[in-house]
């Protein structure tokens, strides 16, 4: 066991990069992928999409995103003041789906405080990195975005990949499903090599 | 769906449909996934058969309607488990502890009701979070600050009702000794106000604690006897300047009388903010350091000599690391005394503490921080930021990834045992769990220093990790249990718990042949017959539930 000391003070050492927080890269929400399938659902309008300053794989995620119409946020792993400054107030007026590639912390904050607001995650995958420097990516979701996520499988670019993935999520209820797929990874400090989740958190009627 | 023990699905029915009709049929949630929101974050029992779940919850907006339901509930003796916002993590979250209870989610009860700059209170409903309070006295402009635990999503009703702290001025950091009022909703669907609100039309609610007569507002904290409705806080207002100074001193025993010291100074008053104790030796961040620490900004890493001086002290601590810190002049133990109020005012008294400490021979002494208040928004950025009232996520970004703890995405189980305010209890306090963590066999404790989050007594916070491992979790839980008996036997309780441990912590205070618990018991068969009200919450159990497991 720790002590609540040691517990807050075993951290990753930050990589900082140099991408301004907040970045819109196009007026407009959230534009669907190419890849997308032609029977997949509209997809969910996305408010804003997070990402972690201090991982080149979550900015690499972001500048696809943003390049896919996204309205991008970058944090430096605290939450905080997105949440306070933004999302707060804006989830009281209506909800509003979010996407992000961080950190747990910053998605399990996200997905405590969206629960008031009857929101869920609707997608999750969680990055990690295997001792031999490939990721396994451990995804549930709705069938269609799993079905887009299998081509990581042979790719080494896995946050544009996702990013796409994310660009599709329906907005309607979907049948969920899981998959693991094991990919090559660019070659990343050591230090980086946190666990990294992409997610998306989304309005969801009642059953 | 899960139907609560002790209750026919026809009766469950009938409560669930006027439970409909008292709050609106959206706001009774009975489907597996809305059901599953309630589950503790941080279940130490995930995925097991004995996991804690609700049957169903209801969120009232009023009091009214609290009413209604609690009456509906006692009706049908339907269990009823109350939250307020349900971000209790570490200690059970928005679970009950009777598993199969109908959740009342109070987080819709989220109004401001007055906030007095003048006399500084404020008066809330159990909804209210600290965010909100903090974003209501910014937008108006208040000089006032709230007290904040960490992190600072919960709500003020619900953390001082399990008895939470803070980080500023003494009488605001312990929660509930700074409240004052309160309006409880009884099993019988009866309302009481507590203090002066006893009496109507008084002038004095927020501003005179005890009222007349018997001061019963302690019975409602971490208990069971009553759905808290309405809660009124003291609150700070915003000081002058704040300064920071840290007093360093060289060898072991030092620690003894700077303890010592530093409970002079603060029970009389001369630093009032919370102390912060740190080791530059054992690489032990003070707490408002931590976050620094973890951005790389800490001492290097220790040599190879000191590494393994630190790797043979297991709560113990081998003289040689004395020697190695006397002859590399790093301090041993560091301890950073918080002052608020004027600026004048600060410096003097950072002065006084100064020629206290002088006795300690090498002692040093560096100033931090020095502030006029308000901040700026430069720093702003810098400090801890519950240090000014400020509440914050921040510690989420932390992280708690280690080789002992590879999966933390599952959460942690908070023990925390009180022990006395003294150097020597600290020394003693690390070799009794460090040889209980041998013993039980779960990772092996470095040494540790105490928080001061209340006067007169230290509080040690241990996390227990869950994972995601059915066999490590109930070895972990074994654990708990095993050195919670162990702290026991030497006289040290814990303050607060999951729902997981609270009988077997109730069972320590065994006082009397648990003379203790007899009388909570007594007091919850008067005001709750029917056992409707959050049976179990700090061990106490409703008479028909105590039959049953008798």
């Amino acid at each position: 066991m720790k002590s609540r000391r040691e517990f807050l003070q075993m951290g990753v050492a930050a990589l900082s990069l140099p991408i301004a927080a907040g970045t819109k890269a196009a007026a407009s929400p959230s534009v669907p992928s190419k890849q997308a399938t032609p029977a997949a659902a509209a997809p969910v309008q996305l408010y804003k999409v997070v990402f972690d300053t201090r991982f080149s794989d979550s900015v690499s995620f972001a500048e696809e995103a943003g390049r896919l119409g996204a309205t991008i946020h970058g944090i430096r792993g605290d939450m905080t003041d997105l949440w306070y400054y933004d999302l707060d107030a804006r989830w009281k007026k209506s909800p509003v789906a979010i996407a992000g590639l961080t950190a747990h912390g910053p998605l399990f904050c996200f997905e405590q405080l969206a629960w008031n607001h009857r929101m869920r995650v609707v997608f999750r995958a969680e990055h990690k990195y295997l001792p031999d420097g490939r990721v396994e990516h451990s995804i549930t979701g709705p069938e269609s975005m799993v079905q887009q996520a299998s081509n990581l499988r042979d790719a080494n670019d896995w946050p544009n990949r996702i990013a796409n993935v994310i660009a599709n999520c329906p907005s309607a209820r979907a049948k969920m499903t899981q998959a693991k797929i094991t990919t090559a990874s660019r070659k990343s400090a050591p230090q980086e090599n946190e666990t990294l989740f992409s997610w998306v958190i989304a309005p969801v009627k009642r059953a | 769906m899960k139907v609560p023990p002790g209750v026919s699905p026809t009766d469950f029915a009938a409560a669930l449909a006027q439970f409909e009709q008292a709050v609106g049929k959206e706001w009774v949630f009975t489907s597996d996934e809305d059901v599953a929101l309630y589950r503790d974050a941080y279940s130490p029992f995930i995925g097991e058969p004995d996991e804690i779940v609700a049957s169903a919850a209801v969120a009232p907006d009023t009091v009214e309607q609290v009413q209604q339901v609690v009456k509906i509930a006692n009706n049908y003796k339907v269990p009823i488990y109350t939250i307020s916002t349900g971000k209790n993590l570490g200690y059970g979250g928005s679970a009950p502890v009777l598993s199969g209870s109908v959740v009342l989610d109070l987080k819709r009860m989220n109004r401001i009701l007055e906030v007095n700059e003048n006399n500084a209170y404020a008066l809330v409903e159990p909804g209210v979070t600290y965010f909100d309070l903090y974003r209501y006295i910014q937008e108006k402009g208040l000089k006032l600050w709230i007290d904040v635990p960490d992190p600072g999503w919960g709500s003020p009703v619900g953390n001082s009702l399990d008895r939470g702290g803070g980080y500023l001025m003494a009488q605001y950091r312990n929660h509930f000794d700074s409240h004052c009022g309160m309006e409880i909703v009884l099993a019988n669907g009866e309302i009481i106000r507590t203090g002066m609100g006893a009496m109507p039309g008084a002038k004095t609610w927020q501003e005179y604690k005890t009222g007349f007569g018997p001061w019963v507002d302690g019975i409602f904290s971490q208990s069971n006897f009553g759905v808290v409705t309405k809660m009124g806080f003291w609150l700070m207002p915003e000081p002058d300047a704040y300064l920071s100074g840290i007093v360093y001193v060289a060898r072991r025993d030092d620690l003894i009388p700077l303890i010592e010291t530093l409970n002079y100074l603060e029970n009389t008053r001369v630093t009032n903010g919370m102390p912060d104790l740190g080791s530059p030796l054992l690489h032990i961040p003070m707490i408002s350091e931590i976050a620094e620490w973890n951005e790389g900004n800490g001492p290097a890493p220790p040599d190879a000599e000191l590494a393994g001086l630190l790797a043979k002290g297991e709560g113990g601590l081998s003289p040689d690391l004395e020697q190695y810190a006397l002859k590399n002049g790093i301090a041993y133990w560091s301890c950073k005394l918080s002052f608020y109020g004027a600026e004048k005012a600060n410096a003097a008294n950072w002065e006084f503490a100064q020629e206290k400490f002088s006795k300690i021979s090498g002692v040093k002494f560096v100033q931090k921080e020095n502030y006029k208040l308000p901040l700026t928004p430069e720093q702003r950025e810098k400090v801890h930021k519950p240090q000014f009232g400020i509440p914050s996520l921040t510690m989420f970004s932390i992280g708690a990834r280690s080789p002992v703890n590879p999966n933390p995405t599952n959460g942690h189980m908070w023990f925390s045992p009180i022990i006395p305010r003294t150097g020597e209890a600290i020394f003693e306090a690390n070799r009794v769990f460090a040889e209980a963590a041998k013993e039980f066999n779960v990772p092996a404790l470095s040494f540790s220093l105490p928080s001061t989050y209340w006067e007169r007594a230290f509080i040690y916070i241990f996390a227990f990790p869950v994972t995601r491992d059915e066999d490590t979790n109930k070895k972990n839980r074994a654990a708990f249990k095993r050195i919670v008996q162990r702290a026991a036997e030497h006289g040290w309780g814990e303050y607060r718990t999951a729902p997981a441990f609270q009988s077997v912590i109730m069972d320590t205070y065994a006082y009397n042949n648990h003379a203790l618990l007899r009388f909570h018991e007594t007091l919850k068969d008067a005001v709750d017959p029917n056992g409707i009200l959050s049976a179990g919450r700090y061990g106490i159990w409703p008479k028909h539930l105590r039959e049953a497991k008798a």
